[in-house]
């Protein structure tokens, strides 16, 4: 500490020692600025964790509302239907109506339900969110990783993993089991060929999926047409594309001609382009094709975000060392499987030097700075220092198994 | 991070969303109570001799009434209201965060297998042995099962510790005794020590003798201060709170110790103390930032970037997740590696290989002025480093 030219050293001394005494109170008092905005950039990341739910709520705000829509003006037009009925009829009619609005009483309480318990997982979210701070980040980390993984086992289907995983950690309001099991009924009606279900997940978001100009109902009723095809069901083919495919003629002409060709060929054509058609592999397509359109209505990320992280980082680690045989083990990349992933990523990048003491693994600095041996290998002052003292000045190096005295020792001057 | 304006146009929302729900119930209220009202109406028209309206005519009115109510009307506009709020929402967490943090990512295909397989590792290390279980019986990922034989006994010593019973442990150190001093550890001592002052702390002054002659003597060339020290103990049996060595009753012993096992254990099979997904996710959670901002840059070099040998900008990340050490010549920038390796000269600055040769002209006796300082340096005096 500079002594202070006012001669008011002691007070100033007094003060800069204990700075949460004295100044005022701040949240994060003692946290260095530089860790603070990289919790902020990180917490930047989470899109998602706060999108989706609130999708969900949409939806389920929406389907609510249509469902009143639906009912009211069906009552309505009910109402205008009726006309020249015996008193009988009018008072059956009539009471239909009302047993009509009584069903969707009850429906609108449900939904109102269903709203309520949405709205409070989003509120969950932002209030996990807002609680990371410095002091429970290692923990809030680890709910991270939980719900990356947890992520990760719902989109490759895993889902008893997913929810074990959730409940024993109890993060279930952090992670969307739920909206990823609408996704499952479709996917597991796909893996047994059947397109029902994923037909009536079009319906349900029809007018999304076409503001995003989505592709996959026409896909879905192309596949529904070459199973007729395959089956020699040539007319109700036909008829099926009359019906089904004729819409979609306007955009989607090509391929529509394409796939009516199948009709000449049937399912055991030798010719290659209309072979591929009654491949099995179309079905893993569209699974595929419905998991791309489920991630995008919800604005979630097409990759899994393990995958996505797990890039980043091991960009961030790799180096050319990693590759080599003294790679320490603490260093992910010293294993076989995670320098296999990062094979096709680039290293990372440095535009200064940053030295790590071999022996001690800290930082040579300026306040820890790096020694030379006369064989040329570099160690911290500090692991020097040690070892000397421990034993009457003499150094082994560790790598070569050379002995030195600590006098041979020089700087290294690193900029 | 200050959520405050996202939390509020969230509670605008669900305020938008309870008027709009409650304007439905109350429009089908309205609805249901003109609807009975005209059911009552036609029903006394049968049941009373006076000449009533007939139900045809209720009918008309009750069709005139309803759509007077005009009940889809009356929706429209809270719904008009709640759906200017949900866009709002969303726009703002567009804002405040990133939209799309795949925007980085390299369209390379991960090996499934290979992620599963360090994924089952993973929960396996960090004792989570049921839900390690469970996911490699889902993703029929069977060869990890081995990994977890070894992290199993690992947790049940440390489960032991934690009731204070050292058992486990001291079979675990007495059987891998050779391989705990190879790699320099005392570990094994350190757990006998921890023993000694368990049965010393109850006033067994007998038992821990027969302890001390049992355990410490392997231990006495290279520890023999410690073991004064804890046979000096001796002395304050049942009493130790009150002695000069107070301090070895510390709980912080057993935390530290287990730790250290933990750490050894994971040495002894060759893996790293830390779990490398936890490690690698935690340093893409620091580096995403800095290649997202990157993409920035990058828009319309898509492919470039999808075949970059190494990144354009250096990433910072925390100092822990450094495991080697980078020399980058402060003259040319660039990283020192096998073929140029970093050089010190004769004044103690360090340079690659490359510019020395640069700035010497590719002369070795003519000796060149550092570029730092005013020595004058020799090529043939420059030495080769190793870090
Ligand atoms: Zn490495
Ligand atoms: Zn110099």
């Amino acid at each position: 500490m500079e002594p202070l030219a006012n001669g008011n050293s002691t007070v100033a001394t007094a003060t800069t020692a204990s700075p949460t005494a004295t100044s005022l109170p701040s949240l994060h008092a003692g946290v260095p600025s530089s860790k603070l905005s990289q919790l902020t950039d990180s917490l930047k990341l989470e899109h998602q964790f706060l999108r989706v739910p609130f999708e969900h709520y949409k939806k389920t705000i929406r389907a609510n509302h249509r469902a009143v829509e639906k009912e009211v003006s069906a009552v309505m037009s009910g109402l205008s239907d009726a006309a020249d009925l015996s008193q009988d009829d009018a008072v059956q009619h009539l009471n239909s109506l009302v047993s009509r609005l009584q069903g969707l009483k009850r429906k609108l309480e449900d939904g109102s339900r269903a709203e309520h318990l949405q709205a409070q997982r989003c509120r969950a979210r932002l209030d996990h969110l807002e609680s990371a701070d410095a002091d429970n980040i290692s923990e809030w980390n680890n709910t991270r990783l939980k719900r990356i993984l947890v992520d990760y086992m719902l989109r490759m289907s895993y889902y008893d993993t997913a929810t074990k995983l959730a409940e024993t950690s109890s993060i279930q309001d952090l992670v969307d089991i739920e909206i990823f099991y609408e996704a499952k009924k479709v996917i597991d009606a796909l893996q047994n060929k059947e397109v029902a279900p994923a037909l009536a997940w079009c319906a349900e978001n029809k007018s999304r999926l076409k503001k995003a100009k989505s592709k996959f109902e026409f896909q879905l009723r192309l596949q529904e047409f070459i199973e007729l095809v395959r089956s020699d069901n040539n007319v109700r083919a036909v008829m099926y594309a009359r019906k089904y495919l004729a819409p979609w003629a306007a955009t989607y002409m090509k391929e529509l001609q394409k796939v009516f060709a199948t009709l000449a060929f049937t399912s055991n054509t030798g010719c290659e382009i209309y072979k591929v058609l009654f491949e099995p592999k179309q079905w893993d397509y569209l699974m595929d094709q419905f998991k791309q359109e489920f991630c995008r209505l919800y604005g979630m990320t097409m990759e899994p975000l393990l995958n996505i992280y797990l890039q980043a980082g091991l960009s961030a680690l790799k180096t050319p060392f990693c590759y080599e045989d003294d790679c320490t083990k603490e260093d992910p990349l010293s294993q076989e499987s995670f320098r296999k992933l990062a094979m096709p990523l680039p290293f990372s990048k440095q535009h200064h030097s940053k030295l790590v003491c071999y022996i001690t693994k800290d930082l040579m600095d300026t306040e820890n700075p790096p020694l030379v041996l006369p064989n040329g290998y570099v160690y911290s002052t500090k692991a020097l220092e040690e070892m000397a003292t421990n034993n009457n000045g003499k150094i082994t190096c560790p790598r070569t198994g050379l002995v030195y005295n600590y006098t041979e020792v020089t700087k290294a001057y690193i900029s | 991070m200050d959520l405050n304006n996202i939390k509020d146009a969230f509670d605008r929302v669900t305020k938008k969303q309870k008027v709009s729900s409650s304007k439905s119930q109350e429009v089908i209220e309205q609805m249901s109570q003109e609807i009975e009202q005209a059911l009552s109406g036609i029903q006394s028209a049968t049941n009373s001799t006076s000449p009533q309206p007939d139900h045809n005519l209720i009918l008309t009115e009750l069709k005139a009434k309803l759509k007077e109510i005009a009940p889809l009307g009356q929706l429209e506009g809270t719904q008009k209201e709640l759906n200017l709020a949900l866009s709002k929402y969303i726009k703002l967490l567009e804002k405040h965060f990133n939209p799309d943090i795949s925007r980085s990512y390299r369209n390379v295909d991960f090996d499934l297998h290979t992620v599963n397989q360090i994924i089952a590792s993973h929960f396996y290390r960090e004792g989570m042995f049921d839900i390690g279980d469970c996911f490699v019986n889902e993703a029929h990922e069977e060869s990890v099962v081995d990994r977890k034989t070894h992290f199993l006994e690992m947790y049940q010593i440390l489960e032991s510790m934690k009731s204070r019973d050292l058992g486990p442990a001291l079979k675990w150190a007495t059987t891998n005794h050779e391989k705990l001093q190879q790699s320099g550890s005392d570990i094994e001592l350190k757990l006998h020590r921890l023993q000694f002052m368990e049965i010393l702390q109850h006033g067994r002054r007998d038992e821990a003798l027969k302890y001390a002659r049992a355990y410490f003597s392997p231990f006495a060339n290279q520890h023999l201060p410690e073991i004064q020290k804890l046979m000096a103990c001796l002395l304050w049996a049942g009493k130790i709170e009150s002695s000069p060595y107070s301090e070895l009753l510390s709980p912080t012993h057993w935390a530290k110790l287990a730790h250290e096992l933990a750490q050894q254990f994971c040495n002894l099979l060759g893996e790293s103390y830390q779990s490398p997904l936890s490690i690698t996710i935690a340093a893409g959670v620091q580096g995403l930032p800095t290649l997202l901002k990157l993409m920035n840059v990058m828009t319309g070099k898509k492919h470039e970037w999808q075949s970059m040998k190494q990144l354009p900008v250096p990433i910072d990340i925390d100092q822990e997740f450094q495991f080697h050490s980078i020399f980058v010549c402060p003259v040319s920038r660039d990283q020192a590696s096998e073929e140029n390796p970093p050089m010190l000269m004769s004044c103690g600055h360090v340079l690659c290989k490359q510019s020395i040769t640069k700035l010497s002209k590719n002369n070795s006796t003519r000796p060149f002025k550092c570029p730092y300082c005013p020595t004058e340096v020799e090529v043939g005096q420059c030495r080769r480093l190793y870090f």
